[in-house]
């Protein structure tokens, strides 16, 4: 019995043993990186359930009444602009590829070049911001007034709040990997900086779906 | 096959072992290992435990009269929202999930640490800073709407409701950091050969847990936020005026808040999956059935919240498919009664403390459980949702069930934490002491809440009237609640007097069988000088030790000399 349940972990050990030596770090952990990096997937996955909770908030009021957009003051709500959201989507996507670029950028040590996408990327996520803060400015309804204020403002709030941490995420990137922290191996943080961008769009698909083409 | 030849073998001068910390603060406050912050968790939610345990005994004092004159309705109102709210987040979430899980499972699978050491720290410190605001709203007019704050009340009771959600968002965002924690910990940082049937179950009960605290305490986070916004922008998610539903706001608080009672029970549960099988002398019976019970049960959770809502008016169409899935739930419960059961059988048992509290857990725990199986029928929970029946079912299973098992596992691995065995005189004492208190407060709730007495009632002179045997059995209650009282006061006792002058536990004081019991007591900074390979499941007490390396992983035990060695109450910051 013992010897097969050696020979069953053996394939593991070798992992971590070959694994150390590349990175340089202790065998035991030498799932470092993973470990940072599934511990940040499982953040983001979290993450997700907040946005979960007020879709579902959102599509319960939504089912629940009558007409939608809902009627405040004898007056049927206006649709939201979907071109105007629409282009706003476009710059907050695009901000998703230069991202993607920058990343490839740092793998292949082609440091300009980072350097010119990530902060095409903090350029873009500003402009979405704006565009939102344009939207909100413009809006033909108030947080307090319906239902469909309450959730528009509440869901995109909270995701404008997530750009806005992403923005102040990226530019923190950007400055420590000008500064030596991260190396052609070793670049985590930057990997996260990326899945995280990526996953403030997912979540803008899923917003813009349901408040702007619904 | 030889381990000794292996790769890592050969790389031993690479694993290195840190150095503890030097100095107070880093060593006992902001510490990063897992050990002072399990100590921490339980310094802590002993302390809150002193504060609502007094809530519940004031309570108890108004309910001496039916007329109910000690205090005014109001201030009634609300100790049982703080009782509540501090019972269920600042008690047993930090005492069950943080201090067990986080002194054992990093021990039990043979890790130097979680995951994450200093988001560890974090978790443990935003529980101090959620008491302090929530204990600030005594100052500008506390909660009074139950600890449930359903709207509208909770919209109409000025700054203390917003604090109150502030507060909890706090302790909620603590508790998802944990569950990120212990989740990613468990996954990737198993001993070698520790494969997913191999891994105790204590630390498959802290996994189950684990998912739930990360994904179910967000739609609390939410729930709270969206209340908070409520209150204080007057955002219109729950007043039906302006299209809203308070109906919304339980679906999203019970969608955390049903399985928030499993956070606290399935640690339990595999506490007492530890305790068994060790003072039996005897394998587990059905380990895979009870691990996969354990995720069974935290998946399931996710889908009876609403049956917490049924008076509360939502479609009958909804009403039965949550009402059967409840029941669903009582099938992996009953194996892991069955499976429990099974192992004590035949066994050779040894009438230590924690196996006292993990025997009475048994008895107590199905107790609250199946008359949770009853709360679950539609019928029956529209006739009985308000009255005392609710609150002896909850009570049951929480005091009669987690904190039980909680005292189970505390008398078991305190010896791991601090090095001495806690006086089993005083604890036996304790434990028929707290039996008692348990069955006297608790039991006579069911008979009275079938008469109809009403819950979070300051005064039941009307009841009273209708069922005279109701005063009788309130003050048999009142008396019997300070025995809890005093079981508590000697385990504070207990534990001053044993870290003094206990005995010396050395490394396996019980003759258990997982990895925690192998290296010395108190644990050393690092946990294993070596981590070991592990090549079975811990619980065949017929076999040898499954692991190997087993003279490599931990000093070898100083002889126990008390005029020699220094006094070692290590991580205890007393």
């Amino acid at each position: 019995m013992a010897v097969r349940s050696v020979a069953r972990t053996t394939p593991y050990l070798e992992k971590v043993a070959v694994e150390a030596r590349y990175n340089d770090v202790d065998p035991v952990y030498a799932e470092t990186r993973d470990i940072r990096l599934f511990g940040f997937v499982l953040f983001l996955l979290a993450d997700c359930v907040l946005f979960g909770a007020f879709v579902f908030a959102y599509l319960y009021l939504r089912t629940a009444a009558p007409t939608w957009p809902p009627v405040v003051d004898g007056k049927q709500l206006p649709r939201l602009d979907v071109a105007f959201g629409a282009m706003n989507s476009i710059v907050l996507f695009g901000s998703g590829v230069t991202m993607h670029f920058a990343l490839e950028s740092w793998k292949h040590l082609k440091k300009l070049a980072f350097n010119f996408w990530l902060v095409a990327t903090i350029l873009l996520g500003i402009g979405f911001l704006a565009g939102q803060a344009h939207e909100y400015m413009s809006a033909q309804m108030t947080w307090q007034g319906s239902t469909f204020g309450a959730s528009f403002f509440t869901l995109t709030g909270l995701h404008g709040f997530h750009v806005f941490a992403g923005v102040c995420f990226l530019t923190v990137l950007g400055i420590q990997a000008n500064r030596g922290v991260y190396t052609g191996s070793k670049y985590f943080g930057l990997v996260a900086g990326t899945l995280y961008w990526h996953f403030v769009d997912v979540i803008w698909v899923l917003l813009f779906f349901l408040f702007y083409l619904w | 096959m030889d381990v000794a030849a292996h790769p890592i073998e050969q790389h031993e001068a690479h694993d290195h072992i840190h150095p503890a910390p030097e100095g107070f603060i880093a060593k006992y406050v902001f510490s990063i290992d897992h050990k002072v912050i399990a100590i921490q968790y339980f310094v802590t939610g002993l302390l809150f435990m002193l504060i609502a345990g007094s809530f519940a005994e004031l309570m108890r004092i108004q309910l001496w009269n039916p007329k109910g004159t000690f205090m005014e309705y109001h201030t009634f109102n609300q100790m049982f929202t703080m009782h509540g709210t501090v019972m269920v987040w600042l008690v047993l979430i930090p005492l069950v999930t943080g201090s067990l899980g986080n002194l054992v499972m990093p021990l039990q699978i043979g890790a130097r640490d979680v995951a994450f050491p200093w988001l560890n720290m974090l978790s443990f410190w935003l529980i101090p800073v959620s008491g302090l605001i929530l204990f600030s709203t005594f100052f500008v007019g506390a909660p009074s709407s139950g600890w449930t704050e359903y709207p509208p009340i909770s919209l109409e009771q000025g700054p203390g409701g917003p604090l109150w959600c502030l507060a909890i968002i706090v302790v909620g965002i603590s508790s998802t950091l944990t569950g990120l924690n212990f989740m990613v910990t468990i996954f990737k940082m198993r001993a070698p050969g520790m494969t997913w049937t191999r891994m105790p179950l204590f630390t498959w009960a802290t996994f189950a847990t684990a998912l739930i605290n990360m994904f179910a305490t967000v739609a609390l986070s939410a729930a709270l936020l969206a209340l908070f916004f409520a209150q204080v922008y007057n955002v219109p998610f729950f007043d039906p005026a302006r299209g809203g539903s308070v109906i919304l706001y339980q679906h999203m608080f019970w969608f955390y808040s049903h399985p928030a009672v499993y956070i606290f029970i399935l640690p339990a549960f595999g506490v007492i999956s530890e305790v068994l099988p060790t003072f039996a002398r005897k394998t587990i019976f059905g380990y895979k059935m009870i691990a996969f019970s354990s995720l069974a049960i935290a998946i399931l959770g996710f889908a009876v919240w609403a049956h917490h809502m049924f008076p509360g008016g939502i479609a009958p169409w909804l009403q039965i498919p949550f009402m059967i899935i409840t029941y669903l739930i009582g099938i992996p419960t009953g194996i892991k009664i069955f499976s429990w059961m099974a192992t004590i059988w035949g066994g050779r048992i040894q009438f230590t403390t924690p196996m006292l509290y993990a025997m009475a857990f048994i008895g107590t725990f199905s107790f609250g459980g199946i008359t949770g199986v009853y709360l679950a029928c539609v019928p029956v929970d529209l006739h009985e949702h308000g009255s005392y029946f609710v609150v002896a079912h909850f009570h049951y299973v929480v005091a009669g069930g987690a904190v039980t098992a909680f005292f189970a596992g505390f008398y078991y691995w305190f010896p791991k934490a601090t090095g001495r065995l806690l006086s089993e005189k005083m604890g036996k004492v304790g434990f028929w002491l707290f039996m008692a208190g348990l069955t006297g407060t608790f039991l006579p709730m069911h008979w009275l809440g079938l008469e109809g007495m009403p819950r979070r009632y300051a005064s039941y002179e009307t009841f009273a009237k209708a069922f005279p045997d109701a005063v009788f059995w309130n003050r048999f209650e009142s008396v019997s609640s300070f025995l809890m009282v005093a079981a508590i006061a000697l385990v504070a006792v207990n534990i001053i007097y044993s870290i003094r002058s206990g005995r010396r536990a050395g490394n396996n004081p019980w003759g258990a069988r997982t990895l925690e019991w192998m290296i010395s007591s108190p644990a050393p900074y690092y946990n294993f000088k070596k981590i070991p390979i592990v090549l079975d499941r811990p619980y065949d007490f017929t076999q040898p030790l499954p692991y190997r390396n087993l003279d490599e992983v931990t000093d070898p035990y100083p002889v126990p000399s008390e005029a020699v060695l220094p006094r070692n109450a290590a991580g205890m910051g007393v």
